[in-house]
């Protein structure tokens, strides 16, 4: 009977991975065409799109962008998310706990562009939190966030901070309390017993839910393009104006396959950096 | 001793506050600023939260182009939901329960759309369907069936992640006895191991219907004149002129969702969504 399984996984695999593999080997061959502008391409291919890419600091400058604030975003989502998954997976009353963690699905929920356009009302130049800030005196002009890479950064935080609660929440659910306790009674001060015990236990799930948003957000293209004020260029904006604005198909094509690669490059590394890391700690205890 | 402790816990606490203050913020400035009469600048409608005064005005001046923009959306994330499960449920069953060699590669791939940034797998559809317009002479852009095939990519993984977490959970000593017990293949899966999957099926639905109805970066390159999304509506107006509207049909979704969560809530329980969420 095991044949069974095998014959009804099949027919959905070779849907998914002709998918899969037609359209990506497609579109990275796409770049490889010499790319004629409005629209043409040439019929050889060759590799001048990525000398291009490679030689143009235009391009290069929002691949480092995209990076630097894609790593911004991953520590202080980090800051921000951990103390709220510890304080709910620590919570005494466990219907406390639930509405907590309904309320993050609920804003998880929620169409991107819908709380992209609720950001722009708050933190605009004319937006809520200038309003409060210029009435309480606390600042003497608006803050100017909106259109710039700060902009780009609060919407992103908002879109990785649900998910980054979710994950941490459910890594460190698993850790026992009775090991903090241990820690506690033996006369570890709770800095102590949260450095030495809870935070090293959750370092693996730390890491994991880190390079999922770290993920997200290099190619998050909904928030850079908006809370940008069309000014940040982060790689997704960029390849998005070489396409829709410049007909450049191949050059799109291009900077998409360049956007892949980077991340998974990025994601091999850091897994393999974490590995060696695990290893040698390993070899020091 | 007490001091010490009241500092980090006021400090903590002051963190999750404005946590959840950042992350509900926006929604719920969207639905007071819906309500808001507005102050016309330069012939432009400009809203403010709290609303200064309350009227129904931008809800009856919801553009009927919204409106279809709106049904597009649903009926395309209805598609992605449907063929992903009907995708994805006989693919987590196949990973889950075959011993094909290689599954752990097999379930990687099922789940490789997620790792390619939306905005690159709306190029790679483009790119493939030009292709197919230039060698056969007919491709799917700019048609439904190409808009909807894009989403049904990335609801997929959605629906064999959460089925397969409820399958590897699944006590297989229940179908045994099922069987031993005298029913034949198929009812034991009917009535035994479907019912047991089931909130794992909802819950991978639900996900590939969110993320396909939210979506803006597949849609931009896939959607054309006739068929174009509500997201991505929205988005055009952002970004270049600014329809007071946008901000109630906006409240309209979010009221939509709620009460979708609602049923979620009543039927399943919203801890599914929780249990299946973090391997999406």
């Amino acid at each position: 009977m095991k044949a069974n399984w095998t014959l009804v996984l099949l027919p959905p695999m070779l849907f998914c991975f002709l998918l899969l593999g037609g359209t990506q080997f497609l579109f990275i061959r796409a770049g490889f065409f010499e790319d004629l502008g409005i629209g043409l391409i040439g019929d050889e291919l060759v590799f001048s799109n990525y000398v291009t890419v490679f030689t143009d600091p235009f391009y290069l400058d929002a691949l480092i962008l995209n990076i630097k604030v894609s790593s911004v975003v991953v520590i202080c989502g980090l800051l921000c998310a951990y103390p709220v998954a510890y304080v709910i997976a620590r919570m005494q009353s466990e219907q406390w706990a639930m509405i907590l963690l309904a309320a993050i699905v609920v804003s998880s929920f929620v169409t991107i562009v819908i709380k992209v356009l609720g950001l722009i009302i708050i933190f605009g130049s004319d937006g809520a939190l200038n309003r409060t800030l210029l009435a309480l005196g606390l600042v003497d002009e608006p803050l100017k966030i909106v259109g710039n890479a700060y902009g780009v950064v609060v919407g992103l935080m908002h879109y990785v901070l649900g998910f980054m609660v979710l994950m941490l929440f459910s890594v460190i659910q698993t850790i026992p309390r009775s090991l903090e306790e241990a820690a506690l009674i033996h006369g570890a001060s709770p800095y102590r017993m949260f450095m030495r015990v809870v935070f090293p236990l959750s370092l693996p799930g730390v890491a994991t839910s880190a390079l999922i948003v770290f993920n997200l957000c290099m190619g998050a293209f909904v928030s850079a393009a908006l809370l940008g004020g069309g000014r940040v260029l982060t790689l997704p904006v960029v390849i998005e104006r070489a396409i829709v604005l410049d007909t450049e198909y191949a050059m799109g094509g291009t900077l998409s396959a360049i956007l892949l690669i980077s991340v998974v490059l990025i994601n091999i590394l850091s897994i393999w950096l974490l590995n060696r890391f695990r290893k040698a700690r390993l070899v020091i205890t | 001793m007490r001091r010490r402790k009241l500092l980090p816990k006021v400090l903590v606490g002051s963190v999750v506050g404005l946590v959840y203050l950042f992350l509900l913020a926006p929604v719920i400035v969207v639905a007071g600023a819906s309500f808001d009469g507005g102050k016309s600048v330069a012939g432009r409608a400009f809203l403010q939260f709290p609303p200064s005064d309350l009227t129904l005005y931008w809800y009856e001046n919801i553009q009927p182009r919204l409106w279809e923009a709106l049904g597009v959306s649903v009926s395309v994330a209805a598609v992605a939901a449907t063929v992903g499960t009907v995708l994805g449920v006989p693919a987590a069953l196949g990973i889950v329960r075959s011993n094909l060699p290689g599954k752990t590669l097999i379930a990687t791939l099922f789940r490789a759309p997620l790792q390619i940034p939306f905005i690159v797998i709306g190029i790679a559809f483009l790119q493939t369907y030009y292709f197919f317009a230039d060698a056969v002479g007919f491709g799917l852009q700019g048609t439904f069936a190409g808009l909807a095939l894009g989403h049904v990519f990335v609801a997929t993984p959605y629906v064999v992640g959460s089925v397969g977490a409820a399958l590897q959970r699944f006590d297989v000593r229940l179908e045994e006895a099922a069987l031993s017990l005298g029913a034949n293949r198929l009812t034991t899966f009917r009535r035994v191991t479907l019912p047991i999957i089931m909130p794992g099926i909802y819950a991978g639905a639900l996900f590939a219907f969110m993320v396909s109805f939210g979506d803006v970066p597949i849609s931009l390159f896939l959607a054309s004149a006739t068929y174009t999304t509500l997201p991505l509506e929205i988005f055009h107006g952002m970004e270049f002129d600014f329809d007071a509207a946008v901000l109630a049909i906006s409240t309209v979704v979010l009221l939509g969702s709620l009460v979708v969560l609602y049923f979620i809530q009543r039927i399943v329980g919203l801890d599914v969504l929780l249990r299946s969420g973090g391997n999406g």
